[in-house]
């Protein structure tokens, strides 16, 4: 019995998704469903290794068009969003610009840099300046074709051996300005800015940053050098496995952070990268780990609202709920003299400690008035006459405002994640029915698809807070809190109709069903925002 | 500690032993323990600035992982900038976190802190209070400066209404550092600065 309820239950997965992505109204949405469906969004869920394939792909595309390295092609593409077109553009434009801009060159050409620990080794990094830094600058005074800066600037292979080939340079002894030893002039390496350190330094210092978790924007040792360190250059001289697989693990978070149209899952431990060619907050599905997220700014899916709202809404919810709540739940203003009170217990029939004045608590009106209709004051009223209270009623009213949004939110936010408990007992209910012979359980499916629906009813409505928090009053306001009454409306209903349903005749409450949907929809589409 | 950190230290000791400005006694340097992982550096308060004349004392921490990483430097010496919390000594300094570069010295170090007490930064403040009077009452900022580098660094000027206005916190059982924080904190104001000392 188990193991079947468990395959049944297995079942129900695919049917919860199938209900809402290709489901009954597919005959509707079939027309076009980015019109219909204001929640359509198309996306693909790739692994790791068919994430670097794509850049892969870019890399080399740049690769053979502008005839470039690899290593190269990666930092410009970084750069630049990962914009083929783009970099291929500035390029052509304007190659000394682009590669100063994307840090491969130093924005001065030609730095001798006086060694600041060995001022008498300076004279080597002259001698092996001279060569490059002639065809340097004319380069950049003429401005020719871009491609033969690139080579003059040996830029092609991105770092120089400070003495290649050995000749007289490597011969002599060289001092490196981080650990103040003398070496073999072979042993050290410079990127395009002329800074040479040796071997050993480099590789020290890539492993420092690399532990640090930086990757692609390590940068070279010299004091004020912005020059980046490409790719090769690390790959070459950190020979630690451990360092390079972080090292490339790093790089690549790098990468897909830069590109507009991958997301890494947020769900935990999930290896996942989303893609999609839009990039709007809309909510993708993570298809390994099942978490639902915006794509846009990665939080929880969060339609209506849009994602600097959800964000403000969920600051101002973590900082001020305790205060707020302590504030707004405690104390208030004499409605006469404006004295703050606490009520720390006994009846709402208040007496003024200060001006002897009696007031209701529950609506500060005067107590003498109150007559037997006491209760009726238990009901939330905007204040009409707000603007000319004192400073402590506007931001207690503010409070006020607050909370009636904030436990809507919360409670809303609660029965969500009990949803698994009503499931549960749901199948607890439908396997008693059953075993009573009150149909099969095949007839009993119909609720796990309504108690679905439920839930995503429930999480828009809950998502609905926070943009009327945040709206300011008036006609559109108005509309926008009248379908939110619908909606929860026909939710309560939908609640009352799962929890109650003792027949096999799903008509009633697929009518329900369908009317939820259509409230929620018609929100969405009048109020969630479509911003590209 | 590792064998390129104790050696390029000891080289960087003698470079800056050997520099110019030491003749100059602009800046110092001194070992506090064998192991080379702790130094005590000097820099003396840039002229033309309100700091002039005052010596001031540093920790220097070495890591592990010099000069690949930055060395950590706070003021021991209590200072009234912008730049500098007045508590603790923390340093607000790009070179010092995420500008450091392997191939930077002590002596580049020491240099850059005196550039700093020339030329403070209000808008990227260790200490918001500093740098609010730095930006809004300068001033006072100027006289405050002037007054803690007389008072902890042996800087030339003297003011005597700070004097009794701490001495009047003190009468009332306030130790002096804290009645001197407070005040300088509140412009000086020593109703304000009562009223924050005992609510």
């Amino acid at each position: 019995m188990s193991a079947d309820s468990d395959m049944e239950y297995s079942d129900n997965d695919c049917e919860y998704d199938d209900y809402y992505n290709s489901g009954e109204d597919c005959d509707v949405e079939r027309l076009d469903p980015k019109k219909t469906d204001p929640e359509y969004f198309e996306f693909v869920c790739l692994t790791v290794e068919e994430v670097e394939k794509l850049l892969n792909e870019s890399v080399e595309k740049l690769n053979t068009i502008l005839e470039i390295t690899p290593s190269l092609a990666k930092v410009l593409l970084l750069e630049h969003q990962w914009d083929n077109q783009v970099v291929v553009d500035k390029y052509r434009k304007d190659a000394n610009a682009l590669l100063i801009t994307a840090r491969i060159k130093p924005p001065n050409p030609l730095l001798s840099i006086p060694d600041p620990l060995a001022p008498s080794t300076s004279k080597d990094a002259v001698v092996f300046g001279t060569s490059s830094s002639v065809s340097r600058s004319s380069s950049c005074s003429n401005d020719d074709s871009p491609r033969n800066a690139l080579i003059s600037l040996g830029i092609c292979n991105t770092y120089n051996t400070v003495a290649p080939g050995g000749g007289i340079i490597s011969q002599r002894c060289q001092m490196c300005p981080v650990c103040a030893s003398s070496q073999m002039g072979d042993k050290f390496f410079s990127l395009s800015c002329g800074h040479a350190f040796c071997k050993d330094c480099w590789s020290t210092f890539f492993d420092t940053q690399i532990f640090q978790g930086i990757s692609t924007q390590i940068g070279c040792m010299a004091p004020m050098c912005n020059v980046r360190v490409p790719e090769d250059l690390v790959l070459t001289l950190v020979t630690r496995p451990v360092m390079r697989d972080k090292y490339q693990q790093f790089a690549f978070k790098d990468y897909v952070k830069s590109h507009p149209q991958l997301r890494f899952c947020p769900g935990p431990n999930c290896q996942i990268i989303v893609r999609s060619p839009e990039v709007c907050a809309k909510r993708v599905i993570c298809t390994s780990c099942h978490t639902s997220f915006c794509f846009k700014c990665g939080m929880d899916y969060h339609a209506p609202t849009d994602c600097v709202v959800i964000k403000k809404w969920l600051t101002k919810c973590a900082d001020d709920s305790e205060t707020a709540n302590y504030i707004s739940a405690n104390t208030k203003d004499c409605p006469k003299c404006h004295i703050c009170i606490e009520k720390n217990g006994g009846c709402n029939h208040m007496l003024c400690f200060n001006c002897k004045h009696d007031f209701c608590w529950m609506c500060l009106g005067d107590w003498k008035t109150h007559g037997s209709e006491y209760y009726e004051c238990s009901r939330y009223k905007d204040n009409p006459n707000i603007a000319n209270e004192s400073v402590h009623v506007q931001a207690r009213e503010a409070l006020k405002k607050y909370l009636h949004y904030y436990e809507r939110w919360e409670n809303h936010s609660k029965s969500l994640q009990l949803e698994q408990q009503t499931i549960d007992r749901l199948r607890d209910r439908i396997n008693e029915k059953v075993m009573k012979g009150r149909g099969t359980w095949i007839d009993w499916q119909y609720l796990f698809n309504a108690a679905a629906l439920l839930a995503k009813c429930r999480y828009t409505l809950q998502y609905t807070y926070p943009y009327a928090y945040f709206m300011e009053s008036g006609s559109r306001k108005d509309l926008f809190e009248y379908q939110q009454a619908q909606l929860e409306a026909e939710i309560e209903n939908l609640s009352w109709k799962i929890e109650r349903a003792e027949t096999t005749d799903l008509g009633d409450l697929e009518n329900q069903m369908d009317i939820a949907e259509k409230r929620r929809t018609t929100l969405l589409k009048d109020f969630f925002p479509v911003d590209f | 500690m590792a064998n390129m950190a104790v050696s390029r230290i000891k080289r960087e000791f003698k470079e800056v032993m050997r520099s110019e400005e030491i003749v100059q006694c602009s800046i110092k340097i001194e070992l506090i323990n064998d192991s080379w992982t702790e130094l005590r550096g000097e820099i003396a308060g840039p002229p033309d600035t309100p700091y002039e004349g005052g010596k001031f004392v540093l920790e220097i921490k070495v890591p592990e992982t010099y000069p690949f990483n930055p060395p950590k430097v706070r003021f021991i010496t209590k200072i009234w900038h912008p730049n500098i919390s007045s508590v603790t000594g923390a340093i607000c300094l790009d070179i010092l976190k995420d500008n450091w570069a392997a191939a930077m010295t002590l002596r580049t170090v020491l240099l850059s802190l005196q550039a700093l007490l020339a030329a403070a930064e209000p808008d990227d403040p260790q200490d918001a209070v500093v740098a609010y009077q730095y930006k809004d009452k300068y001033q006072l900022f100027l006289m405050t400066a002037k007054h803690w580098t007389n008072i902890y660094a042996g800087g030339p000027h003297k003011f005597t209404e700070c004097d009794s206005k701490i001495q009047r916190l003190k009468d009332m059982g306030i130790d002096e550092h804290d009645a001197r924080a407070v005040l300088s904190k509140e412009n000086w104001d020593l109703e304000k600065a009562t009223e924050n000392l005992f609510s």
